[in-house]
């Protein structure tokens, strides 16, 4: 096992990556900005480095600085988080070369799955259902017209380099076929240096279902069952939960089994997820892997009580995975509920600031992941999520229950949160009846749906 | 090099005509400069330094408020000048090899661009150049020792 280890990013999830260094007993080294300075977090590390201004490029995006860091903090690896430089295959590359353990999957691994139009090749040959398309990418319009005349419309134009919603464009008909392919070209090339753009059948109104993934160096992949997190708003989850209120045990069966033949498929090592969209009639299609350990783990640490950042710490040393498949059990229902310093009512807006006071929730099957604290200044640099709240109780409607409890509970004075939007989904009767898709907050809880979108023309 | 030159220009000096004074002789290549206790203590009070500035960028004392004179005597500040603060986490060195020369120690005039320190990050040398010009009142950084970005380097006394 590790001896040392830095952790290349901030706030929750760096706070997440020290206690499970402390409770197996790694040193931990964490970088930081000045923004990030009075971070309550970095006393619990052993070693604390400023790396740079606020903007993350000059920070916890910077390569040279990390590495600087790790090799005067003298660290055997990195854990990269989630965002920043965690899918970055170069990052890994350089670790690699500077004799840093990554931990994560190998460079040429996220290379290969971080390209969509690749992922898809290697999904359809291990035998997983993609969504019908191109195949490959759009170099023209006429091309497109061709390709969406195919497989039909409503038509997804989507950026293969891209992530987070931006570069993607819906289209129902030619015209605007026509205009969102140009759109979302420029789009793909402002925010990520590649137009490259490919086109998909849209599934309306389908879930989106992920499936966590555990593989070591010694050959074995596990699954640890799915996650719901078909609460979004534009293409942000706001919710997950496990198990999925959809699936029936054959069809968890039949995703589960097929992201693991994708993760063997990719010769994938460490924590992964595979996602999928779940049609409204049961059909699911492979969409992309994650190499990264998610924002929404606890969900699956709550339902299989597996911790999953000390197994991404273990299997980066070279262990072998100790868990069977047949050993893991799950149990009860988990929901996440991320709370971020938005304010609903402007439509979602950053509210960074100062919180006056913050008092969390507890009681029976809730769990905290925040770095906040009463006196925290939010800064403006980064993601606006000031904690993750979850509960774990026997059965769905009971979680709900404890959820909403715990929504209540919560205080938080100063900034505005999305604590009330959670409590809306939570007591709508669809939501209640597992009946609920990609779509929902958009079509509940935008105040003008149709403008608001702006791209479902 | 003129002795009797010198002596007239120290008694100068001590009347407070002259506040710094630098001499050098060409045939000898000596150098000597000399600096009246006066000038040494700057005449209004300097403000605590600013540490943590961005870019490497010195950082700069705010200027004394009026308020400060009052009353005749300036507080005396713990440390006076303006700190250079690395631009980068790495390995501080003093010099470009470990027998070379440090670039700067304490009273070492300091010119614009001129190499101050070497900041090694990702096996490259980085040289860190002035910012400012002036004179080094304290090297605030062990050689070989680790340095994160913004903490401060030298103490400077600007001029």
């Amino acid at each position: 096992m590790f001896r040392r280890v830095l952790i290349a990013n901030r706030g929750e999830i760096a706070q997440r990556v020290i206690r499970a260094c402390r409770e197996l007993g790694i040193e931990t080294v964490a970088v930081y900005s000045t923004a990030d300075a009075d971070a309550l977090y970095l006393r619990e590390a052993d070693e604390t480095i400023c790396i740079g201004p606020p903007p993350g490029k000059s920070s916890y995006l910077s390569i040279p600085s990390i590495i600087a860091a790790a090799e005067v903090a003298d660290v055997e690896a990195i854990h990269p988080g989630y965002g920043f430089l965690s899918e970055n295959d170069h990052f890994a590359e350089v670790c690699r070369a500077c004799k840093i353990h990554f931990i994560g999957p190998e460079p040429e691994t996220i290379a290969l799955l971080g390209d969509k139009v690749a992922a898809r090749e290697l999904a359809k040959k291990a035998g997983v259902p993609v969504v019908p398309g191109s195949d490959g990418p759009v170099e023209d319009e006429a091309r497109a017209l061709a390709v969406a005349a195919k497989i039909g419309y409503p038509i997804m134009i989507k950026a293969a380099a891209g992530g987070g919603g931006r570069g993607m464009r819906i289209a129902r008909n030619e015209p605007s076929l026509v205009t969102g392919f140009h759109a979302a070209r420029a789009e793909a090339q402002n925010a990520f240096g590649d137009g490259t753009v490919y086109l998909e059948k849209l599934v309306e109104n389908p879930r989106h279902v992920e499936v966590q993934i555990l593989a070591d160096k010694h050959g074995t992949v596990l699954h640890l069952g799915e996650r719901d997190c078909s609460i979004q708003r534009r293409h942000q989850k706001l919710i997950e939960e496990s198990p999925s209120a959809a699936l029936t045990p054959q069809l968890r069966k039949e995703i589960c089994d097929a992201a693991v033949r994708v993760a063997k498929a990719a010769n994938y090592h460490n924590a992964g997820t595979v996602e999928f969209l779940l049609s409204r009639t049961g059909e699911f299609y492979f969409i992309e892997v994650n190499c990264r350990i998610q924002v929404e783990h606890p969900v699956t640490e709550l339902v299989t009580g597996i911790d999953l950042v000390q197994q991404q710490l273990k299997i980066a040393a070279g262990e072998p995975l100790k868990v069977k498949q047949a050993d893991i059990e799950f149990r009860g229902h988990a929901i996440e509920c991320r709370i971020n310093a938005e304010d609903p009512e402007k439509d979602f807006q950053p509210s960074p600031g100062r919180i006056d006071l913050i008092v969390p929730p507890g009681g029976p099957g809730v769990r905290l992941d925040s770095h906040a604290y009463s006196g925290y200044r939010i800064p403006p640099n980064y993601d606006s999520m000031i904690g993750k709240l979850l509960v774990h109780r026997q059965d769905r409607p009971t979680a709900i229950r404890t959820m909403l409890r715990a929504l209540d509970e919560f205080v938080i004075q100063g900034p505005k949160t999305t604590i009330p939007v959670h409590r809306q989904v939570l007591s709508h009767s669809d939501f209640r009846a597992g009946d609920h898709d990609t779509g929902f907050v958009e079509r509940y809880l935008s105040p003008h749906p149709r403008i608001a979108q702006g791209k479902d023309g | 090099m003129d002795l009797k030159l010198i002596q007239k220009l120290v008694a100068l000096m001590e009347r407070g005509k002259l506040a710094e004074l630098e001499v050098e002789d060409k045939e000898s290549g000596l150098k000597v400069r000399l600096k009246s206790e006066a000038s040494a203590q700057p005449h209004a009070a300097a403000a605590p330094v600013v540490h943590m500035l961005h870019g490497g960028a010195p950082a700069m004392a705010p200027a004394p408020a009026a308020s400060t004179q009052v009353g005749g005597e300036p507080a005396k500040p713990a440390r006076e000048g303006k700190t250079i603060n690395s631009p980068m986490v790495g390995t501080f060195y003093r010099s470009a090899s470990p027998e070379a020369e440090p670039f700067a120690r304490s009273g070492t005039r300091i010119a614009l661009d001129q190499t101050l320190c070497i900041i090694e990050a990702m096996k490259v040398m980085n040289e860190i150049k002035a910012e400012i010009s002036g004179e080094i009142l304290e090297v605030l950084v062990e050689n070989g020792e680790p340095v994160e970005f913004g903490q401060p380097l030298f103490l400077v006394k600007t001029d």
